[in-house]
């Protein structure tokens, strides 16, 4: 029993992850009653692609009616502004939102979605280093793995306030996170995982909350 | 199975099947069913025919390499989808062509063709990079409505996707052709216009309305 609460208290651990966030603010959050934010995924790098589940993870931790934010699924608003923001003909600078906003269906959706923040997130999570090996073998007195594994991640990513109403860039925020997750086997693998593509969402998506919302608003 | 039992024949057959096992075990095949949402935007104000060949509606790619497993990926279905989407769409009116260039229907100011020039793809072990990309090249081909060319040009689409975790080959291939099935529609979109002699053919045609449209009011008062 004692082994088993052992290996359960092991398995609910996890490894160590730090996450460092910077703030650059031009302007302060203007988020009014029925306004929404969009965040999406930049795609044109061939080499990387930032994660879909990671901007699903911000918008949903963002996602608060309640306390005046309202995310739009990134999803959802590609389809409904289909072909202007696909990785090829989205926007690369805020002042290209100006020709995007001289076609009248583009400018009557936009309004219909009440669209005032459009957040621009690029980056990825990587493995950077990896060491250690595990054998698992079977035999007929049973199974087992022994040995020892670890490995580090990543993740660097910047996401950029567009204030769509006024065509200015509000401001940016990074989140670079970092973390070494291990796995001893003595018989059964233990996964001690640091969550570092989850921790750099959990910390980005608290300070785009402080960010969009007014002060006085960030109360509620 | 044992074979042995059961003659020469049998052991034929065994050996037969056990073949087709094994060459099964090594060849995939992909079929892309997307759908895609309607692009908005300004229409062309032209009617236009749109001839999707059979071959185009059931295009299969076929690969068989030394260095690679065996695919067969059908996008047929998924870009007969995407550009009836996307044409219809992007002018006042189409019309599906069934057969061409005999029997086109009258009052067609272009017909679009396209064709599939080539499929390319690279898996994660292959390029040691963590995503699945694939590349297609279509021939457009258009033509007026005496089946004279007006012009000829390439959409080349790109797709990638990151390494489906738990998802299969198949499933991350066909996810990576999805999308650049979407960036072959957004480029067809966007670039319609840009291609110098269907820009031509545009502004004669809006050269034409504009006649049409102030013809009545330049008839002198009697």
């Amino acid at each position: 029993m004692k082994s088993l609460t052992l290996i359960l208290l092991a398995l609910l651990s996890s490894g160590c992850t730090t996450v460092v966030i910077d703030e650059y603010r031009r302007s302060t959050g203007e988020l009014a009653m029925g306004d929404s934010v969009v965040i999406l995924g930049r795609r044109h790098s061939s080499e990387y692609e930032t994660e879909p589940d990671l901007i699903d993870c911000v918008g949903k931790s963002l996602h608060n009616p309640e306390a005046g934010i309202n995310i739009i699924p990134e999803n959802q608003f590609v389809d409904a502004l289909y072909p202007w923001f696909e990785p090829r003909t989205a926007p690369m600078h805020i002042k290209s939102l100006d020709k995007l906003m001289d076609i009248p269906e583009v400018r009557d959706r936009m309004a219909t979605y009440g669209v005032k923040y459009i957040v621009w997130i690029d980056g990825s999570t990587e493995t950077t280093s990896s060491a250690g090996s595990i054998g698992c073998s079977i035999g007929t007195a049973g199974a087992g793995c022994f040995g020892f594994g670890t490995w580090d991640k990543e993740s660097d990513y910047e996401a950029s306030v567009w204030d769509f109403r006024d065509q200015e860039l509000s401001g940016k925020i990074s989140a670079d996170a970092q973390g070494t997750s291990y796995m001893p086997a003595i018989v059964v693998p233990i996964p001690l995982i640091a969550r570092v593509q989850n921790n750099a969402c959990k910390g980005m998506a608290a300070q785009l909350q402080e960010f969009l919302l007014p002060p006085q608003s960030a109360s509620r | 199975m044992n074979c042995l039992p059961y003659g020469i024949k049998a052991i034929g057959k065994c050996a037969a099947l056990a073949l087709a096992a094994l060459v099964a075990a090594c060849s995939h095949t992909v079929r892309v069913d997307g759908q895609f949402p309607q692009p908005i935007g300004d229409k062309h104000p032209l009617t236009v025919g749109v001839y999707l060949s059979d071959d185009f509606r059931q295009f299969t790619y076929s690969e068989n390499r030394d260095d690679r497993d065996e695919w067969n990926i059908n996008t047929g279905r998924a870009q007969k989808n995407l550009f009836e989407t996307v044409l219809s769409s992007m002018f006042k009116e189409t019309v599906n062509i069934n057969q061409y260039p005999s029997n086109l229907p009258t009052g067609v100011d272009l017909v679009i063709v396209p064709e599939v020039r080539e499929l390319q793809f690279t898996m994660p072990r292959e390029t040691r990079v963590n995503i699945f990309e694939v590349w297609i090249k279509y021939d457009m081909h258009a033509y007026d409505s005496q089946g004279d060319a007006v012009a000829e040009w390439v959409i080349t689409a790109y797709g990638k996707t990151p390494t489906a975790f738990l998802k299969s080959q198949e499933a991350a291939l066909a996810q990576a052709i999805n999308v650049a099935l979407r960036d072959a529609g957004a480029t067809l979109y966007t670039g319609f216009e840009r291609v110098p002699e269907l820009q031509a053919f545009l502004a004669n045609k809006q050269r034409a309305l504009t006649l049409q449209q102030t013809e009545p009011d330049e008839v002198p008062p009697q």
